[in-house]
């Protein structure tokens, strides 16, 4: 409409600072330090089980806290990319100006796939099943009710479609930030829409690929650790796990860029609320993902739907499951519902990791469980042939790899951050992002 | 929020000046010259949004979202209160062998009657703010806002406001048409 004053776009870039380099290696440090420190320190002693059996379980706990800490940042950089297709294809303006800030964050997709899928190759292939129940010798040919899996839960099937699913969405995250970048060199000027056309092209597609293999990708790395269980809305439960993680980053790394005098009169306090208002609309919409999953199972009560929760809601794990709402839904549900409360950095700051810690926790919560369970042979007793273990709580290896990929992430955010202008200068929705106005 | 309403003197005189208009830019600029010379804007009326007009005039936000969350909750508290009462208190329900009180079960009617709470409270309150009931007809600045005009409507104030001066204002501004109306809404 014209009634804003000129706007001056300006080529900003972020320096990352050695001071703040220095925050990342020390939590990478410490974190492999504390890890390690855990692994050799764990001799657990539980009940009932012998020698041989708790003998297996360090490095399943190794495994797992390693799996579900690289499986909980790759989500976050993945669902990064995916906001960005997801608004480039609904024609958004608005959030042009982060654009480069989940663009950032999706730097890490390279080094998360490939832990991703060292840590399953490791599982599968070195220690012969790891965390995955199936996938230990023997297991699918005696347990009926894996057999009839066998085509599809198997090891090269397994890592093959791991890896060919990662390295796509990998290949067009990066080349969906190389269109952004390359038009800031080469776009003659707003008009200009050859790169947003490419990128958007390229979304479509995406977009495509990622709703199928995304769901293989979830029953792959966290469904099958509880083989003999399924839920057919467990992947969009992940998918809000990892979106609602996403965009509570993206939130908190921007109001960081804003606190440290970057993009001035550029990303506003409204781009905060719209950012904000995405936080409490995803974190409600994976409570409605979780309350449709449990309460299904709550009211059908089929015996092997229950032995999911059964460990979760009335075992060991009952603190980690209770906590898990209330960071997740209640937290955010009172505390991020005002208006102001969204243009709050210190409120901001306390929802948003409360936010984290609970989809760290809720990641915590799909994998260890099953992680830590001992495989033994199938009978009319046992007809699962499955061990539960008793929790063994959040201890140093869980905590040390949290930090080991925190530090990393952190590290290739602000390096990503460093490679780029802090927001797209050509790109032909940028006007109508600066100007954006959520009213009164 | 950031902004001051402007009081609104109903009582020591109860005239407006009605500028109409044909164009979202025209109404626009007009009106932040009006506020601007500290003329006593009643309301601007638009067939649709016009981005930033709404903090020139000094609009106040609207209460309306705290009214919705205070409905909210009043649903929640009805709906957990009528099921407990009744699947446990009154009468304990056993079905499927699971606790009497079944607090995961209450999660979908709490939530529906949230939601239905909210909306009708909010409709609610929004016809009680603006005293529209059964019966009454609703009394539009001008009919012709409603498809396609623009209305900046000025209060006048006898002895302060130079109406000649005003008029001149309006019509420069690209008016259609300037009256005169009596500010009974």
């Amino acid at each position: 409409m014209g009634h804003t004053t000129a706007i001056q776009l300006r080529e900003e870039k972020f320096v990352y600072t050695d001071k703040a380099k220095r925050l990342s290696f020390i939590l990478m440090g410490l974190g492999l330090l504390l890890a390690l420190i855990g692994y050799f320190t764990y001799h657990p002693s539980i009940e009932g089980l012998t020698e041989e059996q708790l003998h297996h379980l360090p490095i399943k706990r190794l495994l797992g806290s390693l799996l579900f800490n690289v499986y909980f940042f790759f989500l976050i950089a993945t669902l990064a990319i995916i906001f960005i297709v997801i608004s480039q294809l609904a024609n958004a303006g608005w959030y042009v100006a982060v654009r480069r800030v989940f663009e950032a964050m999706s730097e890490f997709m390279p080094i998360g796939a490939i832990t991703v899928f060292v840590v399953v190759f490791l599982s599968l292939i070195v220690f012969h099943g790891g965390i995955y129940h199936w996938a230990h010798d023997g297991v699918m040919e005696s347990d009926p009710l894996l057999a009839k899996k066998t085509w599809y839960l198997n090891k090269p099937f397994f890592l093959i479609r791991l890896a060919a699913f990662t390295g796509f969405w990998v290949w067009a995250a990066s080349m969906i930030r190389k269109y952004s970048r390359q038009e800031d060199q080469l776009s003659t000027g707003l008009t200009d829409t050859r790169f947003f056309d490419k990128s958007y092209n390229l979304s479509a597609l995406f977009m495509i690929v990622f709703g199928f293999t995304f769901s293989m990708f979830v029953w792959d790395i966290t469904m099958s650790v509880d083989a003999h269980w399924y839920s057919t809305i467990f992947t969009v439960y992940n998918f809000a796990t990892g979106w609602a993680s996403a965009m509570t980053v993206a939130y908190l790394i921007t109001w960081y860029l804003r606190k440290n005098g970057y993009m001035v009169g550029i990303v506003t306090d409204e781009h905060m609320h719209d950012l904000g208002k995405w936080v409490f609309a995803i974190s409600m919409f994976w409570t409605y993902m979780w309350t449709a999953q449990f309460i299904l199972i709550w009211y059908a009560n089929i015996p092997e739907e229950v032995a999911y929760y059964e460990p979760r809601m009335y075992g060991s794990y009952q603190f980690s499951f209770f906590i898990n709402l209330v960071l997740n839904f209640v937290i955010p549900f009172f505390m991020f519902m005002k208006r102001g409360a969204k243009r709050n950095p210190n409120i901001g700051a306390i929802v948003g990791t409360c936010i984290l810690i609970g989809h760290w926790n809720d990641v915590y919560l799909m994998i260890m469980p099953g992680a830590m369970n001992l495989a033994t042979a199938v009978t009319d007793h046992n007809p699962v042939g499955i061990i539960e273990v008793p929790s063994q709580g959040v201890g140093l290896m869980e905590i040390g790899f949290l930090s080991l990929f925190a530090g990393l992430f952190l590290y290739i955010v602000m390096k990503g951050l460093t490679k780029a202008n802090l927001y797209p200068t050509k790109h032909p929705y940028i006007l109508e992002s600066v100007q954006h106005d959520t009213g009164i | 929020m950031h902004t001051q309403r402007k009081e609104i003197h109903y009582m020591d005189n109860n005239k407006m000046l009605l500028g109409v208009y044909d164009n979202p830019d025209a109404t626009f600029d007009v009106t932040k010259s009006l506020v601007e010379k500290g003329y006593d804007v009643y309301d601007v009326y638009t067939p649709f949004a016009v981005h930033n007009l709404d903090r020139v005039i000094g609009v106040k936000r609207s209460r309306l979202s705290t009214a919705a969350f205070v409905f909210g909750m009043t649903g929640l508290v009805s709906a957990v209160t009528l099921q407990s009462y009744t699947s446990y208190f009154d009468w304990p329900m056993l079905i499927g062998g699971k606790p009497f009180l079944h607090i995961p079960t209450y999660i979908p009617i709490t939530f529906e009657l949230s939601i239905l709470f909210t909306a009708f409270g909010m409709v609610g309150c929004f016809f009680i703010v603006n005293k529209m009931f059964w019966g009454r007809n609703t009394n539009v600045i001008d009919l012709r806002v409603t498809d396609d005009r623009f209305v900046i409507a000025v209060n006048i104030h006898q002895g302060k406001t130079d109406v000649n001066e005003l008029s001149s204002i309006l019509t420069k501004g690209g008016a259609l048409e300037v009256r005169e109306r009596i500010n009974e809404l």
